[in-house]
């Protein structure tokens, strides 16, 4: 088994090389907030697809993501030696704000998420924020309007009511100045994550990072600069990114969202990471016609909606888009080991009767079958197979 | 599920729509932005749209194979209706902005909107009951089914559900999920809110607001598992109460006693059809499920039999004659719960309640 991973991974890095221009590359300048130095950026085409794996609860947002595309996305990066900043772009025809009186609105938004420091080697994290021992840094902004958080520093728990403040006339217009004046007029966040489901907002300010969007001509244009390396990522001369965008006027928040596959982002100048070069960029050489059947006889579509045309099915996640936005290794890594990364998805009381892992030894254990009794050219057709699915560009 | 179950029992035939529960919630828990719309806690008239409107139909829950079904949003405006203020400030101090009274929006909507107006053709066969409602703190929560965040958790020391405002990030997916539609967002933090059963109350003695002020004495609070308590005795015991819409599979934790008493109907003439009942089994039956049929048939034969013999521990029981027997808060059972988890043991503030399973002393005085 050991012996199969090591040719594999050699046969990723072959097969790769000659792809490696689809990475981004990030150009060295002299200060990464200095807004003129993005005219020295050089901008990459991402796609992004439509979040499939799991599906929420909320009807009326699944109904109006039905058949989603995938979107592109223009991406660019820049460094200084201490900081990497980055900036996407991408096609939105309309601003949607959360609305502070409404209880069914929702924003635009865009994610980048960074591989963390990794306890367990493998293959890079979860494309859905990461899973056990390799944990991803995820940032995270919302288009907002003014959010009343009166003592200003997203602690809830002192939030006050003016009826309740006891005060009245004056007192009460100076109590609503102020919480005026603290409202927080931006939606950043910065989490961990050891996969979906265990997001854990970092509120110690041990991320120094500013991210910010603005919408015009019918297109978003998101930034965000954060340290090349701190408590919870070191970075070598490339750095792997994942993109996701929110689409508010599809009701999109959590997984109602289009993401990108993990993209290598080279520091220019500097030495390419091969692993993660390799990685990010590898395609499968099998076939993908004798992996379809493959698919087939082993039954993946018991427990898997493959194809669009596949019933949805509880059990295990939907790979309808999964070529999108995994990796050749995550697909192969799955194949060979359901464990390495199980995706918690739902609530597994949600749907109680399918289980999709145990909890064994208090370890998450795959419902799914090991198939490493599979010789290596079935795996890597299975592997070619999964690549092609994915949704088209808008 | 957890360790233990506080519940509550609400007696419908007692429920006069006051809406003091209402008030005494909203007063206690309005004390942050965003709340103004929530009613934790509200009294609608059934049959009615309810609140938010036609939550009925609005999805969430478990389907018989246990799985969570998906749900619908209600809007903020149409749903629950934008709580409105009247121009008392400017009209008190005689600003000139305008010299007439008026709310600050055009209402279109609101709580009890439909109130008292039921169903049936007035005045031969009309007819409408109250329907409190609170989160049903379920053993099987929809709400906490649907998170996929693991922002909602159960308390595995009375099973109380609460948001970890913290974890939640305002998706709204149990919203969605639950089917009592007895969670809201608060779009002012943008986070999920909802009952919290008045633990911070429970803990130190005092029950929670909407049942302490409750004025026909129709809310009894206790836990499921202590003998003693007459939440247990009405639900266990003798089975008179009934969790609401059990077929959404939540399991909730909040029962009633049906309203088993309702005056005849009139014929074309006015006059009283004898035998006859306006309220028609079918709508009991669509909320409290089968069950309802011995729960009536146990209230009726004990009310007989009260009236005959003097002697019935269920009327007794439903009578509430003392807010100390109505409420078993089981303070020694929280005292221990709070070392346990090397928390600070509050002193309890009224001691007139916290007799229980664990806490044999106190009560009554």
């Amino acid at each position: 088994m050991k012996k199969l991973l090591t040719t594999i991974l050699s046969l990723g890095v072959a097969a790769s090389a000659a792809l490696a221009s689809s990475s981004i590359t990030a150009v060295k300048v002299s200060d990464v907030n200095d807004a003129s130095a993005w005219a020295k950026a050089k901008y990459s085409s991402v796609t992004l697809y439509p979040q499939a794996a799991i599906h929420m609860n909320d009807k009326n947002a699944n109904a109006a993501n039905e058949g989603n595309k995938a979107k592109k996305a223009d991406v660019a990066a820049l460094y200084d030696g201490k900081n990497i900043a980055l900036m996407v772009k991408w096609a939105d025809g309309t601003k949607n704000v959360q609305a502070l009186n409404s209880s069914d609105t929702y924003s635009d938004g865009f994610a980048l998420q960074f591989a963390g420091v990794a306890k367990k080697a493998g293959a890079l994290p979860y494309i859905g924020m990461g899973s056990d021992g390799r944990p991803v840094v995820v940032h995270l902004q919302k288009a907002s309007s003014s959010v009343y958080e009166p003592n200003g520093n997203k602690d809830v728990s002192t939030q006050l009511n003016r009826q309740q403040t006891g005060v009245f006339g004056q007192e009460l217009a100076e109590y609503d100045a102020k919480v005026a004046s603290l409202a927080k007029t931006d939606y950043e966040r910065v989490f961990v994550g050891e996969g979906f489901r265990s997001l854990t907002e970092i509120k110690d300010g041990s991320v120094q990072s500013n991210a910010s969007m603005t919408h015009a001509n019918n297109t978003w244009t998101a930034t965000l600069v954060r340290p090349l390396s701190d408590a919870y990522m070191k970075s070598t001369g490339t750095v792997p990114v994942a993109i996701a965008v929110w689409d508010g006027s599809k009701l999109g928040r959590n997984g109602l969202k289009n993401l990108s596959s993990w993209v290598s982002v080279n520091l220019d100048g500097m030495k390419p990471d091969a692993k993660i070069v390799a990685e990010t960029t590898e395609e499968s050489k099998g076939d993908a016609a004798k992996g379809k059947e493959a698919v087939g006889a082993n039954g993946c579509v018991g427990c898997h909606q493959i194809e669009t045309t596949d019933a949805p099915n509880l059990m295990g996640p939907s790979l309808t888009n999964v070529g999108g936005y995994s990796t050749a290794a995550y697909l192969r890594e799955s194949i060979l080991k359901p464990s390495a990364v199980i995706v918690p998805g739902y609530n597994r009381n949600a749907h109680a009767n399918t289980p999709w892992y145990n909890i064994e030894k208090g370890k998450r254990v795959s419902a799914m079958t090991d198939f490493s009794f599979l010789d290596k050219k079935s795996i890597e057709d299975i592997v070619a197979y999964l690549k092609t699915l994915k949704a088209e560009a808008e | 599920m957890s360790k233990r179950q506080l519940a509550m029992v609400m007696d419908l035939n007692k429920c006069i729509g006051c809406q003091t529960c209402t008030v005494a919630c909203k007063t206690q828990w309005t004390n942050r932005n965003g709340r103004e719309y929530m009613y934790w806690n509200n009294v609608e008239t059934y049959p009615g749209t309810g609140y938010p409107k036609n939550w009925m139909e609005l999805g969430g829950g478990f389907d018989a194979a246990g799985d969570l079904q998906p749900g619908v949003i209600p809007n903020l405006e149409a749903d629950y209706g934008v709580p409105w203020d009247y121009n008392f400030e400017s009209l008190m101090g005689g600003q000139s902005d305008s010299n007439h009274f008026h709310p600050h929006v055009s209402p279109t909507w609101g709580p009890n909107w439909d109130e008292d107006q039921g169903a049936g053709a007035f005045p031969q066969d009309n007819y409408f009951f109250y329907l409190p409602r609170i989160c049903n703190h379920c053993t099987n929560p929809g709400c906490l089914s649907a998170c996929p965040r693991d922002a909602i958790f159960k308390r595995e020391e009375d099973g109380v559900v609460l948001v970890d405002l913290d974890r939640c990030q305002g998706y709204r997916y149990c919203i969605a999920g639950c089917p009592y539609k007895k969670i809201y967002f608060n779009p002012k933090i943008s986070k999920s809110e909802k009952c919290i059963l008045c633990f911070p109350r429970i803990e130190q003695g005092l029950p929670p607001a909407c049942a302490q002020q409750c004025v026909g004495r129709i809310r009894f609070v206790g836990f499921l598992d202590d003998e003693e308590s007459q939440v247990h005795k009405l639900v266990h015991k003798y089975k008179v109460a009934i969790g609401l819409r059990s077929d959404y599979g939540t399991q909730p934790n909040v029962y009633y006693i049906p309203p088993t008493e309702s005056p005849a109907k009139f014929d074309a003439e006015g006059k009283i059809i004898e035998g006859s009942t306006r309220l028609p089994i079918e709508e009991l039956e669509k909320l409290f499920g089968p069950a309802v049929h011995d729960a009536i048939k146990t209230l009726k034969a004990e009310m007989k039999k009260r009236k005959e013999t003097g002697v019935s521990e269920l009327m007794d029981l439903l009578i509430a004659y003392q807010h100390s027997d109505m409420f078993r808060l089981d303070n020694n059972y929280y005292q221990q719960v709070a070392k346990e988890n090397k928390r600070n043991p509050l002193a309890p503030v009224d001691t007139r309640y916290i007799a229980g399973k664990f806490t044999k002393a106190g009560g009554h005085h």
